[in-house]
Order: structure tokens, then C-alpha cells, then sequence
């Protein structure tokens, strides 16, 4: 039997496949579909400090094979997203990480050391990506220098281990992975969403009231990809790759080009079950390819 | 909720790109209430990515049917689907509406919008007296009336704005008369938005019991997405697949 583990250095997971924030609600609407268990981790929708609204309809736009979303990071809150991770984590052993979000650095800060003072959560993940906060798409992980400054005063304030999630959106995304590392990030994730742009033609306007939103699904992969080969040839914390994962197989392309886990994201909208096949289908990929363990094919992509 | 893998027992094909499904999925057949919606995955492939949500029709287990309206490229796939290829449905999802003992209804339907309000008429069967104020733009929209005339309603009030079939103009213009001479307690409805809106704006003077069952784009149909918002009067955002699709009809946030 193939060993699924995944070493991230500070925690080993039983597999790599990790649910992406804003694709897996608080984990309790996929209770039903399967046992949370079964998945490496689970990560949080995206949270502020207060309950945030979100973006007014329409928040999604589908493309193809992808999806544009503006959601706006709705959420309700830290109190009561702690409230939702008990309720969790009394039903589930999954290792739990929080999306943490700010509008400031105060306020990641602030929302960071809330969660990381909860036994209940495995880990952060840091939310600098999200392009659907301000109007144009702006966003920390777009600049190498608040980065670092800001994933400094995050790491001052926490005890739990901290994933910098990374924007596809900077002009040098290999430059911002740098400076989180080397400012504490105990491991990246990347890729957000690709800033789209969705019209209507007879309306002539966006789509969306930002104007500019999210694209996400199997279109983003090969893009998403060859960023993840690019930040896993420099890194030397441990990435977590993202974009586009339907099967197994693209696990294993993840894996091939360096990154030591996943996360899946947009297919948990269309199959609530995707993440139990997908780790089904990295078994007896693995068992075809004849390697017993991920490292195995870490980053032994020849080019 | 469940996922299940339904047999399409029969696909019918109407005018005015309506199309019926009927399929055998048993276990959601089970569960269905009326208001319940499904997802379905309109093909195989990765591209459309995401399922379609469509409202259920009737139930009869281990039947539901679907009624829909060729819109786009989901909706197109789903209507090349033959008896004998299955389907892999998510549901019942949503709310339903409110269990109402002892009162006049008024079901209020604009064109496909006849969807959850059948099921709901359906699965009152003749226990109790139900009224249907029922339009479309023409007789294409109004192909389920033979349908539902076997239900045994205690009156059906139908419109049309080019006048093919019923009384010509919107079923709003008939809505102040029933309400007058029929005095109904509660409406149920469900439409196109500009209705709705429109109800919600002519139903205020009269304090009913207003519920609406509203239409949405949805990701994923089980509340883990947050994009199939609506506004409401209070301010705050409500997801019509998870804390809806059935509203009151004042909560709602109508266009102005």
C-alpha cells in the first residue's frame, strides 16, 4: 500500500489533498458528503476581524472550464467563525487551518493571534491574495515589501505555524514567495485567483460590480502550474500548490514539480465528493507509476 | 442531500424550448418537499464546470420530474440527455415552503416559475383550497395548464401577454380582483424578478402571508460557495440555496 503522507516540516499530513478556502465553506456543509477525516486538512473560508456582507449579485460568472467569483469575502466574523470550529472539531479529527484576512495589518495581525490561540486550529494560512477586496484587485502579496513587513508582524504575534498564500497577480511571484519566506513564512500556498474580466455586451459593463474578479477551475492549471514549478525551484519552505485539480493525476503533476501538497478548490462546487476520489485516484496513480511514497517524485521534474 | 446517479426515464420535448425530465432517483425522491431544488451535472466534461440548479416539478417515488427552459449551454446539454442515460443529481437542496393548515392560498406563477408551485399544489393533493393566478408571455410559457388541471384546484386564473391563451396582459393585472373576491390568506410565488417585485409592491396594502421562491446562479447549491446572494431590506446578504430558495416576500430587496 502506498504511503499518501505529506511532511509540510512542522506537521506531517496523512495525504497532501487539503480543501482550498472559499471552496469548502466552514467544512460542515460537506459533513454529509464524506468523512472530513479522510482529507490532509481542511482550510476555513477567508475571515475578518467583524461579519463582512460580501459583494452584491452577481458574484460569479462561469467561463470555460473555470469560474469567475467575487464574493467579497462574506463571512461572520472571528467570534463566531471560533464558535463554528469547535462545533467542527468536536465532529471531526481533520487538522483545521483559518484563512486570515485583514484590511489592514492591524487587522490580519489582530485575527491571526485570535486563531492561533485556539487549540482546536492546526494552523493559519495568510490571505494577502484575495483580489475581490478592493476595486482594481488590490492586494499585499502584490508587493514584495508589505509582504515581508506584514508576514514579520503576523509571525510576532502567533505560536501556530503560518502558510503565506500568494497572489498569481504580482509581477514577480517568485519575489514576493522570497521575501514571505524569508520574513517567517513557515510554508507557501499559491495560487489565488487570476484577476479576470467579465463584460456585458449590451449593457455595456462588467459583469461585476468590482468590475474585475477571481478566475478559478481547470482553465487556471497549466498557468497555475508553471508558477508552482517556478516558486518550488527557489523555496525552501514547503509550497502548497493550487489551481485547477480535478484527479488525481494533477496531485501528482503538483507534486512532480515540487510542491509538497495540494489544495482543491472549484471542484468541490461541482462534486461535493471530488476530494475523497481525488485521493482514491492518487492511490492507484501511484501504484501505476510504481513509487510507494510522494517523495518519491517531488520535485524531480526534469527541465 | 444526497448525490445520486438518476435514470432518465422519460425526456420530453415541448414547445418554447421547455422540456420535461422524468428520472428515477430514488432517494431524493424520497426527501423531496415542496420548494426543494436539485443540481445537476449537464454533462461528463469539465466544461460546463458547474451543475445547473433546477426546481422539482412533482415527485412520485422513485420519480421526480423536471420541467426547464433551454437558456444556454448547461440547459442545451441537458435537453440532448435520452431515456436511458443517467444523470448525477444533488438533492433536495433548499428550503421548502411553510406548512399551512387551514387557509386560502394563492399560488402565483410566472412562466417556469409554475415549478416548486406545482409540487407544492401537488403534494397538497385536494385537501385543501388552492387558488392559481397563472402567466406568460404566451402559450408556449403556460404548457404545463392540462398538467395541472388534474390537480382539481379550487381556481385557475390564467394571463397572457399576447393574449394565446387566458386573459391578455400580465397576471398581475388580474392580481387586485382575486384578492377582492377570492381573499386569500397566503400567497406562494415564484417568477421572473420584475413579477415578484411587482407583487411584492401590490401585496403590501393587503398584510397576507407572502412567500416567494426565488431563482438564482448558484456554484455549488449547498451554501458552501456564498455566490448565490440576495439583498434583503435588513441590509445583510441571504444565500437563496441554503437559507432559501422560498423567502418571505417583504424580506427580499426588490430592484427598483
Amino acid at each position: 500500500m502506498a504511503d499518501l503522507s505529506a511532511d509540510l516540516g512542522f506537521r506531517v499530513l496523512k495525504n497532501p489533498v487539503i480543501t482550498a478556502s472559499g471552496t469548502f465553506g466552514y467544512g460542515e456543509e460537506f459533513l454529509s458528503f464524506y468523512d472530513l477525516d479522510l482529507l490532509g486538512a481542511v482550510v476555513m473560508k477567508g475571515i475578518f476581524r467583524q461579519p463582512r456582507p460580501g459583494n452584491p449579485p452577481p458574484r460569479l460568472h462561469e467561463t470555460p472550464a473555470g469560474l469567475l467569483n467575487s464574493i467579497g469575502l462574506a463571512g461572520p466574523g472571528s467570534e463566531k467563525l471560533q464558535e463554528i470550529i469547535r462545533g467542527l472539531h468536536a465532529r471531526t479529527p481533520v487538522p483545521i487551518i483559518v484563512n486570515v484576512c485583514g484590511e489592514d495589518d492591524d487587522e490580519f495581525a489582530e485575527v491571526a493571534a485570535i486563531f492561533s490561540a485556539m487549540d482546536e486550529v492546526a494552523m493559519l494560512e495568510l490571505n494577502i491574495s484575495c483580489p475581490n477586496v478592493r476595486k482594481g484587485g488590490a492586494c499585499p502579496a502584490q508587493d514584495p515589501g508589505h509582504t515581508a513587513r506584514l508576514v514579520r508582524r503576523v509571525k510576532e504575534k502567533i505560536s501556530k505555524p503560518l502558510i503565506v498564500k500568494l497572489s498569481p497577480n504580482a509581477a514577480d511571484i517568485v519575489g514576493v514567495a522570497m521575501a514571505a519566506q524569508d520574513a517567517g513564512a513557515d510554508a507557501l500556498s499559491l495560487v489565488n485567483t487570476f484577476l479576470g474580466l467579465a463584460v456585458d455586451l449590451e449593457a455595456r459593463k462588467p459583469v461585476f460590480a468590482n468590475t474585475t474578479a477571481g478566475l478559478s477551475g481547470p482553465a487556471i492549471k497549466p498557468l497555475a502550474l508553471k508558477l508552482v514549478w517556478e516558486v518550488c525551484r527557489k523555496a525552501y519552505v514547503p509550497v502548497i500548490g493550487i489551481g485547477g485539480i480535478t484527479s488525481g493525476r494533477d496531485v501528482l503533476d503538483y507534486i512532480l514539480v515540487g510542491a509538497s501538497a495540494v489544495q482543491i478548490g472549484t471542484i468541490n462546487f461541482r462534486e461535493p465528493a471530488a476530494a475523497k476520489r481525488i485521493i482514491g485516484e492518487i492511490e492507484a496513480e501511484m501504484e501505476r507509476l510504481n513509487i510507494n511514497d510522494l517523495s518519491a517524485i517531488r520535485g524531480k521534474l526534469e527541465a | 442531500m444526497q448525490d445520486e446517479r438518476g435514470l432518465i426515464e422519460e425526456a420530453r420535448r415541448l414547445d418554447g424550448g421547455y422540456h420535461l425530465l422524468k428520472i428515477a432517483a430514488p432517494q431524493i425522491a424520497a426527501a423531496a418537499r415542496p420548494g426543494n431544488f436539485v443540481m445537476v451535472r449537464v454533462s461528463p466534461s469539465l466544461d460546463p464546470l458547474l451543475r445547473r440548479p433546477l426546481g422539482i416539478l412533482e415527485k412520485r417515488p422513485p420519480y421526480i420530474w423536471l420541467y426547464y427552459q433551454v437558456l444556454g449551454r448547461g440547459t442545451r446539454l441537458l435537453s440532448e440527455l435520452r431515456h436511458g442515460d443517467s444523470l448525477d443529481i444533488l438533492g433536495p437542496l433548499g428550503n421548502s415552503f411553510p406548512e399551512i393548515a387551514g387557509k386560502r392560498v394563492l399560488l402565483i406563477a410566472g412562466g417556469r416559475g409554475i415549478v416548486p408551485l406545482f409540487h407544492y399544489a401537488q403534494a397538497c393533493g385536494e385537501r385543501r383550497p388552492l387558488l392559481l393566478l397563472y402567466g406568460g408571455r404566451s402559450r408556449a410559457d403556460l404548457l404545463l395548464l392540462d398538467r395541472i388541471k388534474s390537480l382539481r384546484l379550487q381556481g385557475i386564473f390564467v394571463f397572457s401577454e399576447d393574449g394565446s391563451i387566458g386573459r391578455k396582459g400580465l397576471l398581475t393585472d388580474g392580481l387586485e380582483k382575486i384578492l377582492k373576491e377570492e381573499r386569500p390568506d397566503i400567497t406562494l410565488s415564484c417568477g421572473p424578478e420584475a413579477m415578484l417585485a411587482r407583487l411584492a409592491a401590490m401585496l403590501r396594502p393587503y398584510r397576507l402571508e407572502n412567500h416567494a421562491s426565488l431563482e438564482a446562479l448558484m456554484g455549488c447549491g449547498f451554501g458552501a460557495c456564498h455566490g448565490c446572494a440576495v439583498g434583503t431590506v435588513s441590509g445583510a446578504y441571504r444565500k437563496v440555496c441554503d437559507e432559501g430558495p422560498v423567502f418571505p416576500l417583504e424580506e427580499v430587496r426588490w430592484p427598483t
